[in-house]
């Protein structure tokens, strides 16, 4: 066939045209002359005469030229200047690069949108995870030198608490043995009764060692810290947080001196916080006030009661493991002096980092991780989008080869290309990101801490960044790399197509196809699992009927409701008009509700059986109820009876225990009859008379099985009061809570109510953080199978309208329909399985990473394993299946005629 | 046939008219108008590529047509005129044109038309 191009090119030389225009004008007539050729043909020419005719339309020799010359605007030429700055001209170049990259995308209106959205929503979720691993993770505590920080607990692991609380002669031995921390403090919590100032309010506090702010390196903002010599029984001072003092006492300058009526007892106020501090506790309380501890002689000496939290700060140049060494070896003198308690007891020191953020990291890297994926997809189908594109550039790329530019030269703009695509996704992905915080933050359960200073700070915009420009070179990469191997005569003499549709180029989409399978396969292994496991726990029996259950925390000022005397009639009344309200189905008094607290066990000593040593000794949790609760609770009473009202300190003494508890102790016999009692044989309490077994109830942990329980009532409790109440309702519990408070109040106006909360919402903010983890990364998940869809869709609908004029021959030649579409299915499906196993190697790698957020499921649960990649290759099928039915559906004739 | 000098200087007065009319309904490609202009005048006009395209490519600078590359299914990409809004106005004015310069020359050597 002759060569068009050439003698056109031949025509234009005199006309100095951009090489782009030049191109267009010898593509166009090219076909101009081929199209003449060929209709010469047809009339019966012969091949020479057909040419002849054709290039006639050519002749008028300096006609073509003089003509273009008047209509065509010529390009300057850019006259070489010797000896420039080579910098500049790179400058200049890159700026070139720019102009021409933006003017690409402007240019190709579709594919600019499709490739900017799917790079934004992989920066954008990739961005907004960052924000909540930025200020979650890496921040810094508010604390002066964290690093040095450190929290100490017991090492009881023998006994199943590998970090136990510890007591409080023990926390004062290890101050005032230890050589490696400038100082060591303790905290606990206690709630207070604020009255005096309008409504009454029960506010979280916290006793704390009066040297526990030097230690964190804080200072009050207004007034002092805690004198040393306030650390003693019966010194009533008090700092309050700045949240405190800004909602009850208008943020009064004067506060300091001013006195304070907390639990009935008069305290005065000597310092204010700045805003946002708070004692690193495991509970994660927001304090509202903090109080000396100022341990009474006999707790002082208590080494069995175990509750406090204890942060010292290392001495500069102590590591962690000398501070370590020395508690262990402190820990040892005092278990061989103190047998009874402290026998095998070690001592555990953990960064304090590690405390408050250790639980929350794995999810977070998992989460990231996920976004890291998705991001990697949205890279996998622009790489493809961009191979595709290169076909049509092709006469472009080469022409500017012949006229002498570099290779590199190309790459480097090709890649510039890239980053600028790279960078617009990114800019629309933080708009996405901003968004998408703003409701993720709704979603954040608040066991989370700093959850309220998530946002797009300095060090997120530079991760924005970076990860635009990594991902602007990896999507680029591909087609960069088309370009410096392409082959210049290749593309000038054949009809057109070039490397990109050559096998080469098939190969690499087709490779790219198969990373997309891979990579949302283990997203979806990954979302799968904590699906499951999230049913499983929400399938978790706690032991109680959670619905239709109100309950208010009641806390009894000591000083008011000192003893029974004081209490018995107020309990008796609050709960006689409460189970007088319309709705109510009944009611009980309780102590500490389940999966509210976290304490309050001891080992119990069993009547007949000798004491077991001291290291063997099990722990029981013991509650403080009332009569009725229960039924209320609706906790099955598996053998015996309930208290009753007769159950008092003038009869004996009695408890109920849990089913767990009495298989322990008297495995095969009846309990009912048994008696036992806290502490050990020797202690003066008294023995108590089981008079009932109910079933095991999810107390303490939601997750973990339930431990051995006991209950005594209130009624027979001189030291330990109940606070709270239950009611089972007949209509939405919520709805009697204005009703519940004005009970409580009608008979003591004073007496905080606080934490009115259904059960269900409980027990639905015990696996917050769960559901959370599992919502994200399914979102995730879903994110990446539309895009992995979509990026399927993509290559297969390319690649069969390359083949259409294939597809057509088959057609013609009487392929039935069916037959094609298997054909081009099957071929797809060569890629997803191929993508499948090479998925289901790394899920079964990268899922043990997972292994500690799965509950119920394990991290190679097979019903997971087998669904998901039905699913995924459902989808894929259907993504090949669309492009496929069309392409049968061309006419054929159509199909043939093309070229 | 008519003189070379005077075919130059018709076809050169009404190549415009002619090609603005041709993409009027629909668009076409380059050889397509070529053809068309030859088959539909009988063989009594002829545009060659010297002066076919140069004469498309001043129309589209002007801004009368506009050109775009169309790829089809199964075919190599060609370009494509359209007529612009610019270009219609154009259009019916030199129509209008042509006909009063039809009827002058009529009017004052006697030729009329059926």
């Amino acid at each position: 066939m002759p060569d068009w191009k050439a003698e056109v090119k031949a025509r234009l030389a005199g006309l100095s045209l951009s090489p782009a225009r030049e191109l267009e004008i010898i593509e166009e007539l090219s076909q101009h002359l081929q199209d003449r050729y060929e209709h010469e043909l047809t009339r019966g020419a012969t091949e020479e005469e057909a040419q002849r005719e054709s290039l006639e339309e050519l002749n008028a020799p300096e006609l073509l030229g003089r003509e273009l010359k008047q209509v065509e605007r010529r390009v300057p030429q850019n006259p070489v200047v010797m000896g420039t700055d080579s910098a500049t001209s790179i400058m200049r170049d890159i700026a070139q690069d720019l102009r021409y990259g933006l003017r690409m995308l402007w240019k190709n209106p579709g594919f600019t949108i499709v490739a900017v959205l799917a790079l934004a929503l992989g920066i954008g979720a990739n961005t907004a995870i960052f924000s909540v691993v930025n200020t979650v993770l890496l921040q810094p505590l508010p604390y002066k030198n964290p690093g040095q920080l450190v929290m100490l607990w017991e090492n009881a692991t023998h006994l199943g608490f590998p970090k136990d609380t510890p007591s409080p002669a023990n926390f004062l031995d290890w101050r005032a043995q230890n050589t490696v921390f400038t100082g060591m403090a303790a905290m606990a919590q206690k709630n207070f009764n604020l009255t005096g100032v309008g409504e009454p309010e029960r506010l979280d506090g916290r006793l704390v060692s009066a040297n526990m702010f030097d230690v964190l390196g804080v200072q009050p903002r207004l007034g002092r810290g805690f004198l040393p010599q306030e650390d003693t029984p019966g010194t009533h001072v008090v700092i309050l947080s700045h949240g405190l003092w800004q909602r009850r006492f208008g943020s009064d300058p004067r506060i300091i001196g001013q006195a304070v009526n907390l639990n009935g007892e008069s305290y005065s106020v000597v310092g204010v916080m700045p805003p946002g501090i708070n004692v690193p506790s495991r509970d994660k309380w927001k304090d509202q006030l903090w109080v000396p501890i100022a341990f009474s002689s006999e707790e002082a000496q208590s080494r069995g009661n175990h509750y406090l939290e204890v942060i010292a700060r290392m001495k500069p140049g102590i590591t962690l493991k000398q501070a370590q060494a020395e508690m262990e070896t402190i820990a040892a003198r005092l278990a061989q002096q103190y047998p009874n308690t402290n026998l095998r007891i070690g001592t555990v020191v953990s960064p304090l980092h590690e405390e408050v953020v250790g639980d929350i990291r794995p999810a977070l890297l998992v989460l990231l991780g996920a976004v890291g994926f998705v991001l990697l997809i949205a890279c996998a189908n622009v790489a493809n989008l961009l191979l595709a594109r290169a076909a049509v550039r092709q006469k472009e790329i080469a022409l500017r080869l012949a006229l002498g530019a570099s290779r590199s030269r190309l790459t480097r703009q090709f890649l510039t290309e890239s980053v600028l695509l790279a960078t617009l996704g990114a800019a629309v992905g933080l708009i996405f990101a901003v968004a998408g915080l703003r409701i993720l933050k709704t979603f954040i359960p608040d066991t989370i801490s700093q959850a309220d200073s998530i946002g797009i700070d300095a060090r997120v915009l530079v991760f924005t960044a970076l990860v635009a420009l990594i991902t602007g070179l990896i999507f680029g990469l591909a087609p960069a790399a088309q370009a410096s191997n392409f082959n210049l005569n290749e593309t000038l003499n054949e009809g057109g197509r070039g490397a990109a549709e050559g096998s080469k180029g098939a190969r690499l989409r087709g490779l790219l196809v198969i990373a997309e399978v891979a990579v949302s396969f283990v997203l979806l292994i990954g979302a799968g699992l904590l699906i499951n496991s999230f049913i499983h726990l929400r399938n978790l029996d706690p032991g109680f009927r959670a619905d239709h259950l109100l309950t208010a925390k009641i806390d009894l000022s000591e000083v008011k409701y000192p003893d029974q005397e004081h209490r018995n009639p107020f309990l008796d009344e609050v709960l006689r008009r409460v189970r007088a309200l319309p709705g109510v189905q009944s009611a009980a008094i309780a102590g500490n509700l389940p999966l509210t607290y976290n304490g309050d066990s001891m080992y119990i000593a069993i009547e007949g059986i000798p004491d077991p040593p001291t290291d063997q000794r099990m722990d029981a949790i013991y509650r403080a109820i009332g009569p009725g609760y229960f039924s209320t609770m609706g906790i099955p009473l598996v053998r015996g009876r309930d208290f009753t009202d007769q159950d008092t300190t003038e009869t004996s003494y009695t408890v109920v225990v849990s089913e767990k508890l009495a298989q322990h102790f008297w495995p095969g016999q009846d309990p009912i009859g048994k008696r036992l009692k806290p502490g050990d044989t020797t202690s003066d309490m008294p023995w108590r008379e089981v008079i009932g077994v109910v079933k095991d109830v999810r107390q303490n942990d939601f997750l973990a099985a339930p431990k051995m329980q006991m209950y005594m009532s209130y009624r027979q409790l001189k030291s330990l009061a109940p606070n709270a109440l239950v009611v089972r309702t007949g209509v939405e519990p919520v709805s009697l809570a204005t009703a519940l408070r004005n009970a409580v109040w009608a008979v003591d106006k004073d007496q905080p109510v606080s934490n009115i909360d259904t059960m269900e919402h409980i027990v639905a903010a015990a696996v917050a953080r769960q559901r959370f983890s599992t919502m994200l990364l399914g979102v995730f998940a879903t994110l990446a199978l539309m895009l992995a869809a979509v990026g399927i869709y993509g290559v297969m609908s390319y690649s069969v309208a390359q083949r259409t004029r294939e597809i057509g021959i088959r057609m013609a030649l009487g392929a039935r329909r069916g037959d094609v579409l298997k054909m081009t299915v099957k071929q797809s499906l060569k890629l997803v399985v191929v993508g499948v196993a090479i998925g289901l190697v790394a899920a079964f790698v990268l899922t043990r990473v997972m292994a500690s957020l799965l509950f119920g499921v394990s991290a190679t649960d097979p019903l997971t394993f087998v669904s998901i990649p039905l699913v995924l290759m459902s989808v894929a099928m259907l993504a090949s299946y669309i492009p496929a039915l069309r392409a049968t559906n061309v006419d054929p004739m159509i199909a043939l005629r093309a070229q | 046939m008519a003189s070379p000098g005077l075919d130059r200087e018709l076809k050169k007065g009404s190549a415009e008219l002619l090609i603005l009319s041709l993409v009027e309904d629909r668009p076409r490609h380059g050889y397509d108008i070529g053809q068309l202009i030859e088959l539909r005048s009988r063989g009594a006009l002829r545009f060659n590529v010297a002066s076919l395209y140069p004469l498309l490519y001043r129309l589209e600078k002007r801004g009368w047509i506009r050109g775009r590359w169309v790829e089809k299914a199964g075919q190599r990409r060609r370009r494509y005129y359209r007529l612009t809004p610019a270009g219609k106005k154009v259009l019916a004015s030199q129509r209008d044109g042509w006909l009063e310069f039809v009827e002058a020359i009529g009017r004052i050597t006697g030729i009329q038309y059926a």
